[in-house]
């Protein structure tokens, strides 16, 4: 027998156990305060039940019917669409002051920067009440709050991007005696090119979702309709407009990744 | 001991991975299969386990209870009760990183201990202590509470056979244990594997036939799915040749 | 150079896109309802109505301590009960752990979740168990499920299979493979994960709030509703801080996993 002295298995079982009980004793009080029981699912099964019977069918006869469905899907799609090109250019803009190798003006650079963390931890609640009070209710509403949070979510991306770039490209550019916005032009830019693709398709696929989502809060699109069809109970037009939902964001998600995977997978 | 009958493995292209291999190991052999890259010795290793399964012909073995079955057609449940009579070592990455050595080691013994106690409680003192045996037998005893992720790559495969040790199996198998090691840390592992034999047969694939020659008892050669010789450890240039096509000019550079 | 040489096809590969783009933002608008005058306009009222908001309403910020508990206590709880969820999902959803079928069908339903916005998740809910801490829960810990159950099933994929083979050697069921080859490789990832989805989960918290989960995202909404915009400015205060402060904690745990995760 050897003198090592080893961590014996029951020392680090007893370790384990007491860690394990101290975390379900503490889920359990947090669940008893906030007065939430994990098991409702399975107690309370039948209220779902019998919203699920209330569900089903879907009523797709809603897409003939009504034509502004038709309309309202074009419409989230704009918002979405909309939201890139605009919040993305101005992100584009903005990241590169707040890039730390391109235009190297401390005091623009700091306010980018912090411009842009701070655009980023709004909430899109938060901007979409206000811009509902400002501009009214509606797709114009959703149209602002879409841009105002793409500008902070693909500014912060867009500067990893440009902070990742190559170095060695810009300075041989400098070397030949080329100025700030040349280099930008000819070194840069090719760079990153596919990447910025890239993002704003990324962007496109979350400002897709974020759409449908604020069409809660007046922001319009196909979202609001779900919500309406939901208030007045009817249920089975909502299944319809969710599966379509589903189905678009689908689409969408897949065709974004299928294009970002040939852009990166080839440009590269 | 251990028998293959006329295992066969095709490609639904025709090609034919295994072709009516055929042999019998008992204890006592430290059997060393050679063989090109593509050759079929990783195939037939890992039908010896049940890894992989043939599409004709059988494996038998003798199991825990004495019974011999065929390990080509046992059930699930089965198999793994098998298995735990049956020692791995893999040519790399085969244990759990961010475990402990001496943890790595009681892993062997899963197989025997019921899933419940296994979860919920992990393994007992008593096992600890043996496993300890087996460390001390491969010299790595001082390293039983370290992470394997911080290990050299030869302290790696000793603790790979100190598993199996602690298995107490009927039969070892070794899938290209030297392949990643330099020349001194693979003389040690050959001389870890050696003694092994004595007990059980000993079954491994290798790369390497300087060192089959060295330390196994007896060679088996696979070429394109075919057993082309079985036989004495130590081969001549012919048939290295043979077996290896054009690589022999590389294998006389390694010193024999 | 002469202005002759200045042709517009040396520029098609930048006109052709930008034009489409043009056109495309015109017809969206259009869609919308929108001018395109309108869009700086509707931009400066927004900021203008944001002085309007100044100050904020001091003596509301201690009743809103107790909401913000909430909120924080619902995200917990959620990326708790969610994660839990998404590694069982995961299980099933990884090529080496459950054959193609089941594999390829968990998958397809762990897209689907993902396409399903949570809010919507929350209103079936709310119908289903009415208001309260519970809809909540349930919804973001549901929402986790797309995130999570991809990146998980990604991760165990990843795991190298000799080290699958070598503990399906020695004998060990299913289980058995999960707990001692598979668990001890993916927890760093886990933890990582499941800490940014916490990041996530607490935008999604007060978002739900707004809804009727209650916590600080109520009192958002309600203060807008009753016009008290003072209040709701002392709301938006709360929250600004609140993601800002996990995010950056999330961040900063998360940079030292980096380093576990990055030594296997």
């Amino acid at each position: 027998m050897s003198d090592f002295k080893i961590d014996l298995p029951s020392a680090k079982f007893k370790q384990k156990a007491t860690l394990t009980s101290l975390v379900i004793l503490l889920v359990a009080l947090l669940c008893s305060y906030i007065k939430f029981n994990p098991l409702v699912i399975f107690t309370e099964f039948h209220f779902l039940q019998e919203f699920f019977v209330e569900m089903f069918p879907p009523n797709y006869a809603l897409f003939y019917e009504n034509e502004g469905v038709g309309q309202s899907i074009l419409q989230t799609l704009s918002m979405a669409f909309l939201g890139t090109i605009f919040g993305g250019s101005i992100g584009f803009i903005l990241s590169f002051f707040a890039a730390n190798n391109i235009f190297q003006i401390p005091f623009l650079r700091n306010f980018s920067k912090s411009f842009l963390a701070m655009i980023r931890v709004i909430p899109s609640l938060v901007v979409i009440l206000i811009f509902v009070i400002a501009v009214g209710p509606g797709s114009f509403a959703g149209v602002l709050t879409l841009i105002i949070t793409t500008i902070g979510v693909f500014g912060k991306l867009f500067t990893e991007v440009l902070e990742n770039a190559e170095e060695a490209p810009s300075e041989s550019i400098y070397c030949v005696g080329a100025s700030h916005l040349q280099v930008i032009r000819y070194s840069i830019i090719p760079q990153v090119l596919p990447a910025f693709i890239s993002n704003l398709l990324y962007a496109f696929d979350l400002n897709m979702r974020a759409a449908i989502g604020l069409g809660i809060f007046g922001g319009g699109g196909i979202g609001y309709k779900l919500y309406m069809a939901m208030r007045v109970l009817h249920y089975q037009d909502a299944t319809a407009l969710i599966t379509m939902i589903v189905l678009m964001l689908l689409i969408v998600e897949n065709t974004s990744n299928f294009l970002r995977g040939k852009l990166l997978g080839e440009k590269l | 001991m251990i028998e293959v009958i006329n295992i066969s493995k095709t490609l639904p292209n025709g090609k034919k991975l295994l072709d009516n291999i055929s042999f019998k190991v008992k204890k006592g052999e430290f059997v060393g299969i050679l063989g090109a890259s593509g050759a079929g010795k990783t195939l037939t290793l890992r039908s010896l386990n049940g890894l992989l399964k043939p599409d004709s012909g059988s494996v038998v073995f003798k199991n825990e209870i004495g019974e011999k079955v065929n390990i080509c057609t046992l059930s699930n449940k089965k198999l793994r009760k098998v298995r735990q009579k049956i020692g791995v070592i893999f040519q790399g990455y085969h244990l759990v990183q961010r475990l402990s050595v001496l943890e790595n080691v009681m892993i062997g013994r899963l197989g025997s201990i019921s899933t419940f106690r296994s979860i919920f409680y992990g393994f007992t003192d008593a096992e600890a202590h043996e496993a300890m045996g087996a460390l001390e037998k491969v010299n790595m005893e001082h390293l039983a509470n370290n992470k394997v992720s911080s290990l050299s790559g030869g302290e790696k495969q000793r603790v790979g056979i100190a598993r199996a040790i602690f298995q107490k199996p009927n039969l070892l198998l070794a899938d290209e244990p030297i392949s990643n090691l330099d020349p001194k840390n693979a003389k040690l592992i050959m001389k870890l594997i050696k003694p092994l034999s004595e007990e059980i047969p000993v079954i491994g694939v290798f790369h390497q036939p300087e060192m089959t020659a060295k330390y196994c008892t007896r060679v088996i050669a696979i070429k394109e799915g075919k057993i082309i010789y079985d036989g004495k450890p130590n081969l001549s240039e012919d048939q290295l040749s043979e077996i290896y096509g054009e690589e022999l000019s590389t294998l006389a550079l390694q010193g024999k | 150079m002469k202005i002759a040489e200045f042709k517009i096809s040396r520029y098609k590969n930048i006109v052709l896109p930008l034009g489409g783009l043009i056109l495309l933002s015109f017809l969206a608008s259009k869609s919308c309802k929108i001018d395109f005058s309108d869009f700086g306009e509707g931009i400066a009222n927004g900021t203008f109505f944001i002085t309007r908001m100044f100050p904020p309403d001091w003596a509301a910020f201690p009743d809103m301590l107790q909401p913000t508990f909430d909120t924080i206590l619902l995200a917990l709880l959620g990326t708790f009960f969610g994660t839990i969820l998404s590694l069982l999902i995961a299980f099933f959803a990884a090529a080496n752990l459950s054959n193609p079928w089941v594999r390829n069908i968990t998958r397809s339903l762990i897209s689907i979740e993902r396409s399903i916005p949570e809010l919507f998740i929350l209103l079936i809910l709310i119908t289903a168990f009415g208001l309260g801490a519970v809809p909540a829960i349930i919804a973001i810990a549901l929402g986790c499920v797309g995130m999570l159950g991809k990146l998980l099933a990604d991760t165990i994929e990843d795991i190298p299979p000799t080290l699958m083979d070598s503990v399906a050697s020695i004998g060990a069921n299913k289980i058995q493979i999960i707990a001692f080859a598979v668990m001890p490789e993916i927890i760093p990832n886990l933890i990582s994960y499941a800490l940014f989805r916490f990041e996530v989960n607490i935008r999604l918290s007060v978002l739900l709030g707004a809804i009727g989960a209650g916590g600080i995202g109520y009192e958002l909404e309600t203060s807008f509703s009753l016009l008290e915009y003072h209040r709701a400015f002392s709301a938006l205060i709360i929250v600004l801080v609140l993601v800002f402060s996990i995010e950056r904690l999330s961040s900063f745990f998360r940079n030292k996993l980096k380093t576990a995760i990055v030594l296997k």
